[in-house]
């Protein structure tokens, strides 16, 4: 009897599925198999395999992973602490407040803190170190991703802490470890999931952002989304564009194997 | 009791640092001195600025109207997603639908421009505001079958039953027993995609045309070419703005009381 | 008495901020070797005692001593105490074998030695060949044993126990208590367990502690406690009873219900106000003549080993009974009791003193 009822919200549904989700896959990977004069070829993906496009894929690789790096090394003991506050709820939501603030204000604030005049080199002069150029810096760029993507990861692993039952950390102490020990055998391996849910949220996005590289990075670092950006609306690329497109899919499928099909509280 | 101090250094100094680049801007927004260095004076001359700035002021309005139709769209599509995986009575259905509802969510924000924008150019939709509108509601309807499934989830199947028993048809369930149940999920949801919406910049960015543009371009656009303290009064003006969301968000998430409806936005 | 005891406590007080005392000004000694048991409602301070051996907590007041040794500050992992928790606390990402090894890691054990061990202690708990079992394959008893295995490999000389039979179903925990017991035996190491069950504790201990209100009400043997509760508070939570008040007339006569009966106790004051308890158990149904008491029939249920039957005396008092023999409701009945049912309980009365009281007229009675 539930059949009937059950299709009439599955038209809307399974529609928005096929438009939105399904077809713009396909014809990515359809496009990937054309060049800029609309031929059918393999010459991106022989392209993508060239030192040029090799070389840009490991760097964003690389910030990729410091980025996720230096955020999950600055989140987790921040999350451990919030649990352990009196209204760690209300705490946590201050957290996340700057997540909801429009991510390119946060970029552009941090184009007037690490400016040649900015807070951070008078900071710098203050201290007597000297003015340097910070903007348009590797460091830069990682400082300021870390900063954005800071809360996304506190999130999950914050979850997870939380929902970490205490008397297992009990029943360690009380089988003889000792703080450092309960940690690394117990409150670590068990909260594990919410660090995976974190990295890959970080992650990815990391492997894709265009507009920090631009406005913080300079066109410094190029990573995979500044590619496809720059191929699809400077370079009128599509085909190139598309071909970077499936591949940056790719990673981000073999990223979310590794760390897990896990859902909820991800977001 | 040093223990106790280092660890409240730490998390002082990390919310520091959360906030101070955003009270960094909107400090500098009264400076009457034309950059974020050097504060020479107070004023409110960026703010009348933008008041009398009828392009910007337009720019605004599109983005509050792609926001709320796209949300209240989404919301729609979204809760009669919810309701299709709730219904799906085969697991491997339903493990199904969520997978392909969570390819959006996971999806970096280039990939769901890039494809879109071929998608649109295809099938011929003229970029502007029906495209940014559609591209919109696309990726906002997965979050709002995000926040409207447990809710679902926790329901209890007995009171379905109950409502049955007692003779209503499965409209009445619907609309009398299940939707008022599920009302703040909706609005959570609905609040989200509200948020998401105005917060989208990378989508927009692919998918809009000439003569059409949202405050994040807009902002995207002024910021390539440098410090303007407008755009500081703007964040300003955002900030109270988003201010105000988050506060309505989390008095409608409290009174559902479920403590894990705070999400951090993507 | 002249071993040291394993565990001291003398005059623990636990208090958080500025609420009332969770546990009150308690001294007890805890002997080698027996199976103790920490009986009251939730909320009595049992769990807070519970937590303070194990140092989880420490006392805001008194001192805690282990063989002698103040351990008041001495952190849970430094001592020799292992804890089966209420929800059993084991390590969902690890296996049977490794939650058991758990401890034994921590003390850097050989492989070899650990193998061992653990394959001894999961043959003391009848689980031998499920080492590579994952937790979340484990039924609720299995899981029990499992934590039992993983306090009793690190060789303790003190096994806590909170109420780890709770979560379990009604066949399986009458089960459990019956190898709990035994594996104390066996082992001899010395448990204290946790339960708000009285039965449970009747059936197990060697010594009951019941509490409430972060006081201990009294201590002392299964047999004890039944049969002296020292107040109206420990005669209502251990068993049923009927209890009444009434007047001690002199040593061993007593008057309730407006009648005057023969009993066992003494030391009172003459004309002294007291509670009286007789266990339903030990009433039995006559005829209205030959009965103590009068009462009628109320009303009547089938428990299977008995009948439980509700009747009210002409003051309003009621008097449950178990009985093999059936009543009929609404007709006169008659209760009769022997003078060893009556148990008198002095109002306010500490357990020092009730002691006391016991020692000096028993020793004169006629029972002993």
């Amino acid at each position: 009897m539930k059949a009937k009822s059950r299709n009439y919200y599955l038209i809307p549904y399974i529609l928005w599925i096929a438009l939105f989700v399904i077809t713009p896959i396909l014809l990515v990977v359809y496009y990937s198999f054309f060049n800029i004069e609309g031929e059918f070829t393999f010459e991106n993906y022989q392209k993508f395999f060239t030192p040029v496009y090799l070389k840009m894929t490991f760097s964003s690789f690389w910030y990729a992973f410091l980025i996720t790096f230096f955020t999950f090394i600055i989140a987790y003991p921040t999350a451990y602490l919030l649990t352990k506050t009196k209204h760690k709820q209300l705490w946590l939501l201050l957290i996340i407040v700057p997540s909801w603030i429009n991510l390119l204000l946060k970029a552009y604030a941090f184009i007037g803190i690490f400016g040649t005049y900015g807070a951070a080199n008078n900071f710098l002069e203050v201290m007597g170190v000297g003015g340097k150029q910070i903007l348009f810096t590797d460091f830069s760029f990682v400082f300021v991703s870390v900063y954005i993507f800071l809360p996304f990861m506190i999130l999950p692993i914050f979850n997870a802490l939380d929902k970490l039952n205490p008397s297992l950390v009990d029943a360690a102490k009380d089988l003889g470890a000792s703080g450092w020990t309960t940690f690394k055998r117990v409150t670590f391996p068990l909260t594990l999931d919410g660090v995976k849910a974190g990295c890959q949220i970080v992650f990815i996005p990391a492997l894709s952002l265009f507009m920090l590289t631009r406005l913080i990075a300079g066109n410094r670092v190029i990573t995979l989304g500044t590619a496809i950006e720059q191929h699809f609306l400077v370079t009128q690329d599509w085909g190139m564009g598309a071909t970077i497109a499936v591949f940056l899919i790719i990673a981000m499928v073999i990223i979310m194997l590794i760390t897990g099909k896990r859902k909820g509280g991800v977001m | 009791m040093t223990k106790f101090k280092l660890s409240s250094l730490y998390l002082i100094a990390v919310f520091i640092i959360l906030y101070a680049p955003i009270f960094y801007l909107i400090f500098y927004s009264f400076n009457s001195g034309g950059d974020m260095y050097n504060f020479e004076g107070f004023t409110l001359e960026w703010y009348t600025e933008i008041f009398q700035d009828t392009r910007l002021l337009i720019i605004v309005l599109n983005t509050v109207v792609v926001a709320l139709l796209s949300a209240a769209i989404s919301t729609i599509l979204g809760v009669a997603g919810a309701l299709a995986i709730y219904y799906a009575r085969r697991r491997q259905t339903k493990n199904a639908l969520l997978s392909l509802n969570n390819v959006l969510i996971v999806s970096p924000d280039v990939i769901i421009g890039a494809s879109f924008l071929i998608f649109f150019t295809m099938i011929g939709i003229k970029l502007g505001f029906i495209s940014v509108l559609l591209a919109h509601i696309a990726f906002s309807v997965p979050i709002v079958v995000l926040m409207v499934l447990p809710k679902l989830e926790e329901m209890s199947t007995s009171m379905i039953y109950a409502a049955l028993d007692l003779g209503a048809s499965r409209f009445d369930v619907l609309t009398k027993v299940i939707l008022p149940y599920i009302t703040p999920g909706i609005f959570a949801g609905f609040f989200m995609a509200l948020t998401y919406s105005l917060d989208d910049f990378a989508v927009t960015f692919f998918v809009t045309g000439n003569g059409f543009s949202t405050l994040s371009v807009e902002i995207y656009s002024l910021a390539r070419q440098g410090v303007s303290l407008s755009i500081n009064a703007l964040s300003a003006l955002l900030f109270l703005f988003t201010m105000l969301l988050v506060i309505g968000y989390y008095f409608i998430t409290k009174k559902a009381n479920k403590p894990n409806g705070m999400g951090v936005r993507q | 008495m002249t071993e040291q005891p394993i565990i001291r406590f003398e005059h623990v007080t636990k208090q958080y901020d500025n609420d009332p005392a969770v546990l009150n000004d308690v001294s007890f000694e805890i002997e080698r070797g027996k199976f103790y048991t920490l009986l009251g409602p939730s909320g009595c301070g049992k769990t807070t005692i519970l937590r303070l051996i194990a140092g989880f907590i420490e006392p805001s007041k008194g001192t805690i001593s282990f063989n002698g040794k103040n351990v008041n500050h001495v952190p849970a992992n430094k001592r020799q105490v292992n804890t089966v928790f209420q929800d059993y606390a084991l390590f969902p990402h690890l296996n049977v074998f490794e939650n058991v090894a758990f401890g034994l890691r921590i003390k850097k054990m050989k492989n070899q030695t650990v193998e061992q061990k653990v394959k001894e202690a999961l043959r003391f708990v009848n689980l031998e060949g499920y080492e590579n079992r994952e937790i979340k394959e484990m039924s609720g008893g299995q899981r029990q044993r499992v934590a039992i295995a993983r306090a009793i490999v690190n060789e303790p000389e003190l096994i806590l126990l909170d109420e780890p039979l709770s979560a379990l179903d009604l066949k399986l925990r009458t089960e459990m208590q019956y190898e709990l017991r035994e594996l104390q035996r066996n082992l001899g190491i010395t448990f204290i367990f946790v339960t708000h069950d009285q039965e449970e504790a009747l059936a197990m201990s060697d010594e009951i502690f019941v509490l409430n209100n972060g006081n201990i009400e009294q201590s002392g043997s299964p047999n004890d406690i039944y049969d002296e509760p020292i107040n109206r508070f420990v005669a209502d939570f251990i068993g049923e009873s009927n209890i009444v008040s009434g007047t001690m007339i002199d040593d061993y006569v007593v008057n309730f219900t407006g009648k005057t009966f023969e009993c066992v106790d003494g030391g009172f004051n003459k004309n002294e106000e007291v509670e009286i308890v007789i266990r339903p158990e030990d009433l039995e149904i006559s005829s209205p003549v030959d009965g103590k008491l009068r009462v009628k029939v109320d009303s009547q249920l089938f428990r299977g080993v008995h009948y439980e039957i509700s009747c009210y005396d002409e003051d309003g008092n009621e008097w449950l009974v178990h009985s093999t023999k059936k009543a009929i409701v609404g007709e006169e009945i008659g209760l009769f009791f022997e003078p060893e049912a009556i148990h008198v309980m002095r109002y306010g009365e500490t357990e020092e003193e009730f002691d006391k009281r016991l020692e000096a007229y028993e020793e004169g009675s006629y029972e002993s």
